[in-house]
């Protein structure tokens, strides 16, 4: 409804009603139905002051001429208005809801900024606009403002749209607006440098420039600034006179007295005012250089004159001139004519203090000083007072290089980043999520859409045709095969839509948000899918259609993108090689999974079925059919899945719903070869869903404890403790998030461990990935403490880092890596070792990351770990959780040399042994810390040998007899970790002064987790035990009793190190039996071995292994000597 | 009047701690350069930054060309400041031209002054007789002309230059804030900075310095850090990054973090 004219007119102001008459008048001419912005527009520019037309002088660009641009503006107005339907003439045509409505939004804009109202009205009485509404009736009903009303005016899109077609940009003419022209020069400019367009920066530009201005008074032109310091200087009543130091001090010093002389009566004001500049610099060089005072004295008499003079007159004085310090410190036979003169200057001032100024200057504060050494009193008896001079003005003669920059700067005004930039760290947190959330919502929505249509098209003729051996498939079990493909069939047709959608909303947010994503999966668009939902699936669509939306919101409620991720990252094993996630690349895919499931259905129990040529393939299959009826291998299954669980996921996921449907069905079949407390159903998905992700996560119930349990062991099988913890911690937290729906309690999804074995962490830590997120890839594993540390080159552990701190951070702080790598995997379990290294900036994201669910990067970005796990490590443990850790047994192995372990290749050298009869007694396989030289024979290394047998380690079976070793003696062997160490030390006393901070915080932080879980350390002694034993068996079965073999105490390490990273149980043995034994074999066909000979393996120092076992880090084959 | 001062310079002091901490930025950059550095001291420190007044981010009409002729206007700033927010007693930490300032800073009030850290200083980047300050007379007019020319085309070239590691982010965010700078104020800055030669004050500063330089900076020469080590009066000490370019709090703030921790404990 148009409102009428005096209606309208009564929110306006004098001087807005008039514009808006005008504006009422254009519309009548043209008898136009309505006044609309556009008039208004039309009679804003006519105004005979008007403030539109200034602002856009101002801001027009330079690339037209002003003229030109003001006539396209006028025919743009004209020609729009001319395209408004005209109408029997009215005689005063209302004024438009869109006028109205800007109207009202100036009136909003006014009401939120009272002060700048009142300010504004001040100062467009400055600029002859007076009006008289005053402040007075800004209480009863907001009279708009001209001003505001054209701002408004200016944001409605058709306007704007006008003014962009003649080149004018109603942001920049808003701003122009805002800002009035304080400054002739540079006001054109000010876009580039102020805040954007926000009224209440009107504030600043008029209030900051007024009282910058009395902040600097006083700006004489031509005056520079040393010339003011000086005179300031002189202006005071004590230390009045200025000694200029600096290179350029000289200079200054001239600029000054020739300002003076000149007579600048600016420079000098007080008793400065007529004062005479006597300089004796030359004086004082003929004194120096000739001995002759004559004219010195003549000078000075000269000055005392002038003084008397001015003192009488009661004003002016004398400047007395002395030019460079240098002059009087010259190291002559003459020097002794300067110590009168000193004393002379400084009678004089005594006397004259008030009239007389001395003036100087001197390079360099060293030559000053000098000076004050030869005249301890100067400073005080000649009032001097230092003055630094950074820089002559003689550089800055000539007109400032002003106009003719300004002019190459006009062009890429434009070009200038608007400082909200600025402020975005600041003020602009949370930034990225709520787009992206806004995305994630749009995206739901279509999803949901999706699924409510049912069966809209269906082409399920096609679909069938694409997989004619799957019918035959189906074929063959009757009743329950096709009940199998069908919801499989609907299933995956959802979460290819689903993909779809996805894909796109991922796509868009990208483009819009730069939100990276995780994923690099080229998915198709929906269009590429074929459509299946054929009639007589609709039912098995829509149960798991629903069954698929409870899992989604039940689990991970605030986070649908979880799911969508998880979809993403199972289907991405699929693409291998040919499968471009076409529509029949999926086809190809779900053929090869039905192949997979049907088979597992009718010959349960043939585990060697002829068509499972790979060995990835056969494992899917194995995992794909436990929840079947494949009941015996349930646990090896498991096994496999964990290990390979990147490829036997991905027909987990695609049945898991499956699975739940025949579950019912199955579960008599199920074995119960559990606990009796966990119902066998869910127990049994859980068990199959530990590699088969979230999709069926919802599953997860009691059994999930044990499950999780079994997964964790299977890693790590020797942190029974610790493994119990963190699985019932995660079960706890699933079952958390399942009763709860969504409640997210903060720190629930922290875990933090605590104590030795680093491996083991890693591991279990990656096997909650897998259980947790699918994959084992789910891991963001990041060592807080590895900036201080230098890379160990060669290391066993190396290949299982992430790259360097150094490679991947340059230009980063920790946090802003541990964000990046967050947003890369927003599903994961997040993996921070030494958190107790955390440097601040990581602590306080941290902080903050556990009280709020959001980690911020150092911008002040967020990136919300709602749906991560994240796991802190700390090796230490801070006082508020000693738990009692027997570290007083002595260990032979302790994890920080096996941390320190090498990758070299390993070499079997050949000796003999002395009839010595302690050696000669023992079981035939020892560890040597001895480090030998790979090169060296046996021969002349017998005597080293004995030297150093004290610190022997004697391996035996028993193995507990203890051997106190000196811990020097080790580090000898290892320099590195030594110097590690000592790094370490240095790092620790630097850091002194903020640990006691660092350690409450520590404790903070773990007071805040859910759990705080407790590693023992790995036995490496006892693994050693092992080792030796198996070696010496080898060794034994291979060349006989009699010869023993010496194991150098680096090759243990590596040995024990490679156990301890080796994911099978079994990997040392099998490399001691294969590689050892065969080297064994090779050295027994090769040498003559006797009873004497002492085999030794040794590390090649400097040599890495080109050639590794499989499944263990080791070489794959020993070199023989 | 301070207060507009304060508000003209976008003086901000965040942080809570017992002492105060400046963080004054170099030409070409504004406060924005230590939001890296930031976090890491806010809980030990008071900190007080503020643009320079030929920043990209202060209003260009603030910047009076009659009056910033040397170094000196700035030192007043940054005093004046120092004195509106009351604060009798801060460590300084000045990168590039802001070094300069805080010596100057310091000499004229050296109970002010608890510690100086210079990063990227150099008390003259001309060189000279006996001093290698890394740029002929020549090479500056010639930049100068560059600059005068075409403003951006220099910036992209310059700033990658400056900021010499490889760190595209750094580089991108030092163009901006260069870029922000209007180029006849940039310009003006740089002849002031350039003319300007602390050589010979240096022994007038009494307060302990700490000069932080990269192993390779464009426009520092090593061996300006050992001229300031010597010639500063103050007990100075060096300390080199094992980094590259101008711009450590830019490019390496993890690396210049607990080299400046370590400064301000001493």
């Amino acid at each position: 409804m148009p409102t009428s004219v005096t209606a309208a007119r009564q929110f306006l102001t004098e001087e807005a009603a008039r514009a808006l008459d005008e504006a009422v008048a254009v519309a009548r001419r043209r008898s136009h139905a309505q006044t609309t912005s556009l008039h208004a527009v039309s009679a804003l520019l006519s105004l005979p002051s008007s403030t539109l037309r200034e602002a856009c002088t101002r801001t027009r660009s330079s690339a037209y001429p002003s003229r030109l641009q003001f006539r396209a503006l006028e025919l743009s107005v004209g020609v729009s208005l001319d395209r408004l339907p005209s109408s029997k003439s009215v005689e005063d045509p209302p004024i438009s809801n869109s006028l109205m409505a800007a109207i009202k939004r100036s009136q909003a804009s006014q009401r939120r900024h009272p002060e700048s109202y009142h300010l504004q009205q001040l100062h467009s009485s400055n600029n002859n606009n007076a009006n008289a509404t005053g402040c007075s009736q800004a209480q009863a009903i907001l009279k708009v403002e001209l001003k505001y009303l054209i701002l408004s005016i200016l944001d409605d899109p058709i306007v704007s749209r006008v003014f962009g077609e003649a080149g004018f940009r109603s942001c920049d003419i808003k701003l122009a607006l805002v800002r009035p022209p304080v400054a002739q020069v540079s006001s054109r400019f000010s876009r580039a440098h102020c805040p954007p367009i926000f009224l209440c920066n009107l504030t600043d530009s008029v209030f900051g420039r007024v009282g910058y201005n009395l902040l600097f008074p006083g700006q004489e032109d031509g005056v520079d600034e040393n010339c003011k310091r000086i005179s300031e200087v002189m202006a005071k009543k004590s230390g009045k006179s200025p000694l200029l130091v600096g290179v350029c001090a000289l200079e200054a010093l001239r600029a000054f007295t020739e300002s003076l002389t000149k007579g600048k009566s600016g420079i000098l004001d007080g008793d400065l005012v007529g004062s005479v500049v006597i300089s004796i610099e030359k004086e004082i060089n003929e004194i120096v250089n000739e001995g002759n005072d004559e004219k010195m004295g003549l000078k000075l008499k000269e000055v005392e004159a002038t003084l008397e003079k001015c003192n009488g007159s009661g004003g002016g004085g004398v400047v007395l001139h002395f030019g460079d310090l240098k002059g009087l410190i010259f190291d002559g036979a003459l020097g002794d004519f300067v110590s009168p003169l000193v004393l002379r200057l400084a009678g004089l001032m005594e006397v004259y203090r008030r009239r007389l100024w001395l003036m100087g200057a001197v390079d360099s504060v060293e030559i000053y000083r000098k000076f004050c050494d030869k005249f301890p009193n100067v400073e005080k008896d000649w009032d001097l007072q230092l003055l630094p001079i950074t820089s002559s003005k003689s550089s800055f003669d000539g007109a400032y290089p002003k106009s003719s920059l300004m002019r190459s700067f006009v062009p890429f005004g434009g070009l200038f980043p608007t400082p909200s930039d600025l402020r975005s760290p600041l003020s602009g947190r949370n930034q990225s999520i709520p787009r992206c959330n806004l995305c994630n919502e749009k995206y739901e929505q279509e999803v949901d859409a999706v699924k409510k249509a049912g069966s809209t098209v269906s082409v399920a003729d096609q679909y069938s045709e694409n997989l004619p051996s799957w019918l035959r498939m189906a074929a063959v079990d009757t009743s329950r095969g096709e009940d199998v493909a069908k919801t499989k069939a609907g299933e995956s047709m959802l979460s290819a839509k689903v993909l779809g959608l996805q894909k796109k909303w991922n796509d868009i947010c990208q483009r819009l948000h730069c939100t990276p994503t995780v994923t690099k999966l080229d998915n198709p668009s929906m269009s590429q899918v074929p459509i299946v939902k054929g009639p007589q699936f609709s039912r098995d669509q829509n149960r798991t259609s629903s069954g698929d939306l409870s899992i989604n919101e039940s689990l991970f409620p605030n986070q649908s993108p979880s799911r969508q991720i998880h979809m993403q990252t199972n289907f991405l094993p699929k693409s291998t090689p040919s499968i471009s996630c076409t529509s029949e690349g999926r086809n190809m895919n779900f053929h090869s999974v039905l192949h997979v499931d049907v088979p597992s259905v009718t010959q349960q129990t043939d585990k060697d079925v002829p068509w499972f040529h790979h060995p990835r393939q056969s494992l899917s299959s194995c995992s794909g059919r436990t929840p079947s009826s494949f009941v015996p291998p349930v646990t090896t299954d498991l096994k496999l899945g964990t290990i390979y669980a990147s490829t036997s996921r991905e027909s987990n996921t695609t049945k898991s719903l499956n699975h739940q449907e025949h579950l019912q069905r199955f579960s008599g079949s199920v074995s119960t070869e559990f606990d009796a407390n966990s119902e066998t159903t869910s127990y049994q998905f859980a068990q199959s869903s530990s590699c088969s992700g979230p999709a069926s996560a919802e599953q997860f119930d009691l059994g999930d404890y044990k499950s999780i349990r079994k997964a964790l062991a299977e890693k790590v099988g020797w942190q029974d403790e610790a493994v119990n913890s963190v699985s019932q911690a995660v079960s706890q937290l699933r079952h958390k998030y399942r009763s709860f729906r969504g409640i997210n309690c903060k720190g629930d999804n922290w875990l933090t461990f605590l104590g030795p074995d680093r491996v083991g962490k890693k591991r279990i830590a990656s096997a909650l990935a897998d259980v947790l997120f699918g994959s084992q890839e789910c891991v963001v594993s990041l060592d807080l403490s590895s900036q201080d540390k230098l890379g160990h080159s060669n290391s066993i552990f190396e290949c299982k880092e992430l790259s360097s701190y150094d490679e991947m951070s340059r230009g980063k702080t920790m946090s802003d890596l541990i964000a990046e790598e967050l947003r890369k995997k927003p599903h994961s379990v997040v993996f921070l070792e030494n958190v107790d290294k955390a440097d601040y900036g990581v602590q306080h994201s941290l902080d903050l990351a556990i009280r709020t669910g959001k980690f911020p990067d150092s911008r002040g970005r967020e990136i919300s770990i709602n749906n991560m796990v994240l796991i802190t490590t700390s090796s230490s443990i801070t006082k508020g959780n000693v738990k009692v850790i027997c570290e007083n047994k002595v260990v032979k192995f302790p994890e920080k040399i096996i941390l320190g372990a090498k990758n070299w290749q390993m070499q079997i050298l050949v000796g003999s042994a002395s009839d010595d009869a302690s050696k000669s007694n023992y079981m035939g396989v020892r560890v040597a810390t001895v480090k030998e030289a790979s090169t060296s024979t046996s021969a002349n290394k017998r005597k080293t040998m004995d030297v150093v047998e004290s610190s022997e380690l004697e391996k035996t079976d028993t193995g507990e007899r203890e051997h106190k070793v000196p811990r020097s003696c080790l580090d000898l062997n290892f320099p590195v970790e030594e110097a590690d160490e000592e790094d370490m030390g240095l790092g620790h006393s630097k850091s002194e002064s903020m640990s006691e901070s660092s350690e409450s915080w520590l404790e903070e932080l773990f007071s805040q987790v859910h759990k705080k879980i407790h590693f023992k350390p790995f036995d490496f002694d006892g693994v050693a035990d092992k080792i030796v034993k198996e070696i010496s068996s080898q060794c034994q079965r291979t060349v006989g009793t009699e010869v023993a073999l010496e194991i150098g105490e680096q090759v243990m390490v590596q040995m024990l190190a490679a156990a301890w990273l080796s994911d099978k149980r079994e990997a040392i043995e099998d490399w001691v039996a294969k590689v050892l034994g065969r080297s064994l074999v090779e050295v027994g066909q090769k040498y003559n071995l006797s009873p004497r000979s002492v085999l030794k393996l040794v590390a090649c120092e400097g040599d890495v292994v080109k050639e590794q076992a499989p499944g263990i880090r080791l070489p794959a084959k020993i070199n023989l000597n | 009047m301070g207060y507009n001062l304060l508000e003209a310079l976008n003086v901000r002091v965040v942080g809570s701690g017992d002492r105060y901490l400046v963080l004054a930025h170099g030409s070409g950059t504004d406060q924005s350069v230590w939001q890296r550095i930031l976090p890491l001291f806010t809980p030990s420190f008071r900190i007080i930054l503020y643009d320079l007044v030929c920043a990209g981010s202060v209003n260009p009409d603030y910047f009076d060309f009659s009056r910033y002729t040397t170094l000196d206007p700035y030192v007043d700033d940054l005093l004046n400041i120092l004195k509106a927010l009351g604060v009798d007693r801060c460590a300084y930490v000045g990168h590039s031209v802001s070094a300069m300032i805080g010596i100057l800073a310091s000499i004229r009030r050296p109970q002010l002054f608890s510690k100086l850290i210079l990063i990227g200083a150099s008390p003259r980047f001309l060189n000279d007789k006996d001093y290698h300050g890394g740029f002929e007379q020549g090479e500056i007019e010639k930049v100068f002309s560059a600059m005068e020319t075409n403003y951006e085309a220099w910036v992209n070239g310059f700033a990658p230059l400056a900021v010499g590691a490889d760190v595209p982010t750094a580089v991108r965010e030092f163009s901006r804030t260069l870029f922000n700078m209007r180029p006849d104020i940039s310009l003006f800055v740089s002849r002031t900075v350039f003319n300007s030669d602390l050589r010979g004050v240096l022994g007038l500063v009494s307060v302990p310095c700490c000069v932080i330089q990269t192993a390779r900076d464009v426009s520092v020469p090593a061996s300006v850090a050992e001229y300031l080590r010597t010639h500063l009066g103050g007990r100075t000490t060096v300390e080199i990054l094992r980094t590259e370019g101008h711009l450590p709090h830019l490019t390496a703030p993890a690396l210049l973090a607990p080299v400046l921790r370590r400064a301000l404990a001493r």
